[in-house]
């Protein structure tokens, strides 16, 4: 890819660019409608219930009926709101979550956007999405939404600080920002994975990930029982589904990051089991990933708003820093 | 003329560059005429995103994704700062005779665009051999700013510590 910039462009090269990307986008759609069916099921078992099973078999075109019922709704734009930022907070927030994915490698064969600062340009871009956030939140001239928008950007940048440093750790182990080299410096066997000498900056790195998810139990700036929506409390139709889409896509983003960074990405627990594609071993721990954030969504209460702020700044902080202490000092006398 | 035209537009780097640079001025020029804070500080963070680009171009991808990370965060800041400390329900239009204004600002644009334009055919940029910097420049940059650069690099971050501390202490004493 970084090769195509150079050339100069022909029409081979842009459709190539073009086409790929759609690809890309089409297998992330599908994997938003099948994982918002998912989690419903699972949370539906969870608390006991069937979850959705009228549309289709097992309820498998639920969410494909969702989604046709947004597009075909009204869209409104409240008169007192701000019409131009309305407009543009969903996009905002949607691009830098599909855009992230650009750099994930999924295998050896296959990795995308190989850049030298993946991990840099993982951290850069999902960081935009607060602004959308924001944005959707004062534009809608809504206090609920303000105060959703507000919530979120506090959320957004106070845990940001502590996810970048849980990435460090990793960088340290492996010496380099790109993504693919991270994945092929973790060992065959699966206790020389990330996850085991990086303990504790993989649990700063999971709690950190899902308050930027803004999922529970750190959904504040949606809370339903008290800020009705949180910041898309004024959307509808197709500029909901944008927000509803770029959640699901960073949790597709966040799942994909966790195997690479500490689950060894392609890698089979075990060197025998080699035989095996390794695409296959990715999807196994990303499914598993996404499960787990679908399980705590299912189990855990929310937290309280002057909780949540100490718990990121007072504990979390310095746990990440004293990983990267750890880690740095351990490291140096290996060596 | 026209075959240099076709050329221009045949490379990506010349096509990316030009996007980003229209991105880059309209935002400022949107910062300066917008009236809502909000509005001026969603154009400033594209301009900002814009200059990141410009850094990809320049194959400075570390710095570019910083300037990303440090101004993302910096902007979102802002416009809380902008929400919080100013009262967006009041729209006065001053309707003052600025004609004078004006035209001093006219003459000020026109004597800076002139050395500029004077500075810019003057300069000579002579190519580096960029070869060797394009592998690895986070390597390159960690080597150069925690070995040549180690002391200054302290310094800095005491600097910023203080900054810090004392602004603890500001807000403190005004909360007793």
């Amino acid at each position: 890819m970084a090769d195509l910039m150079q050339q100069p462009i022909t029409w081979g090269s842009v459709s190539l660019m073009v086409l790929s990307a759609a690809v890309l986008l089409l297998i992330v759609l599908g994997y938003v409608t099948y994982a918002i069916l998912f989690e419903r099921k699972v949370i539906g078992w969870i608390q006991g219930r069937h979850g959705p099973n009228r549309l289709g078999p097992f309820g498998l075109l639920q969410t494909v009926a969702d989604v046709i019922k947004l597009l075909i709704k009204e869209d409104i734009v409240p008169r007192n709101a701000d019409r131009a930022l309305f407009i543009l907070a969903p996009v905002i927030v949607f691009v830098p979550s599909f855009t992230v994915l650009a750099t994930i490698p999924y295998t050896r064969n296959l990795p995308f956007a190989d850049l030298n600062v993946g991990l840099l340009y993982y951290a850069a871009i999902s960081s935009i999405s607060a602004l959308g956030m924001l944005l959707g939140g004062w534009a809608s001239n809504n206090k609920y939404s303000l105060i959703g928008g507000m919530r979120s950007a506090a959320q957004m940048i106070s845990y940001e600080i502590p996810l970048v440093i849980s990435f460090i750790g990793v960088i340290l182990m492996s010496g380099s920002l790109r993504l693919s080299t991270i994945v092929e410096e973790q060992g065959p066997w699966f206790w020389q994975w990330n996850f085991v000498p990086q303990i504790l900056g993989f649990l700063v790195f999971i709690v950190a990930a899902l308050a930027e998810l803004n999922r529970t139990p750190f959904d504040l700036p949606e809370a339903e029982s008290e800020l009705v929506a949180g910041y898309f409390t004024e959307y509808s139709g197709f500029r909901f589904a944008f927000f509803m889409l770029a959640e699901y896509v960073y949790v597709y983003a966040i799942a994909a990051l966790t195997t690479i960074l500490f689950l060894g990405g392609w890698h089979p627990p075990f060197p025998f089991l080699d035989f095996i594609p390794g695409i296959i071993w990715f999807l196994l721990k990303f499914c598993l990933v996404v499960f787990t954030i679908f399980w705590i969504r299912a189990t855990m209460p929310r937290m309280r708003g002057d909780h949540l702020m100490s718990f990121g700044w007072k504990v979390l902080l310095p746990l990440s820093l004293i990983n990267v202490f750890i880690t740095a000092v351990v490291l140096e006398i290996l060596r | 003329m026209w075959q240099n035209f076709a050329q221009f537009w045949s490379s990506g780097e010349n096509i990316a560059f030009f996007i980003l640079s229209v991105v880059i001025i309209s935002g400022a020029v949107l910062m300066l005429s917008f009236t809502k804070v909000v509005h001026m500080v969603t154009s400033l963070a594209f301009t900002f995103l814009g200059l990141a680009g410009l850094y990809v171009l320049l194959h400075a991808e570390f710095v570019a994704f910083v300037q990303v990370l440090v101004y993302a965060g910096a902007v979102t800041i802002l416009m809380i700062f902008g929400i919080m400390l100013t009262r967006h329900d009041v729209d006065q239009e001053e309707t003052s005779d600025r004609r004078l204004h004006h035209g001093l600002t006219l003459l000020g644009v026109l004597g800076f665009f002139g050395i500029m334009f004077y500075a810019i055919q003057q300069a000579r940029f002579p190519l580096p051999d960029h070869s060797a910097t394009i592998t690895d420049n986070t390597a390159a940059i960690g080597e150069r700013l925690f070995q040549l650069h180690v002391i200054p690099f302290e310094l800095v971050s005491v600097l910023l510590t203080v900054a810090f501390i004392g602004a603890i202490i500001v807000a403190k004493r005004e909360e007793d």
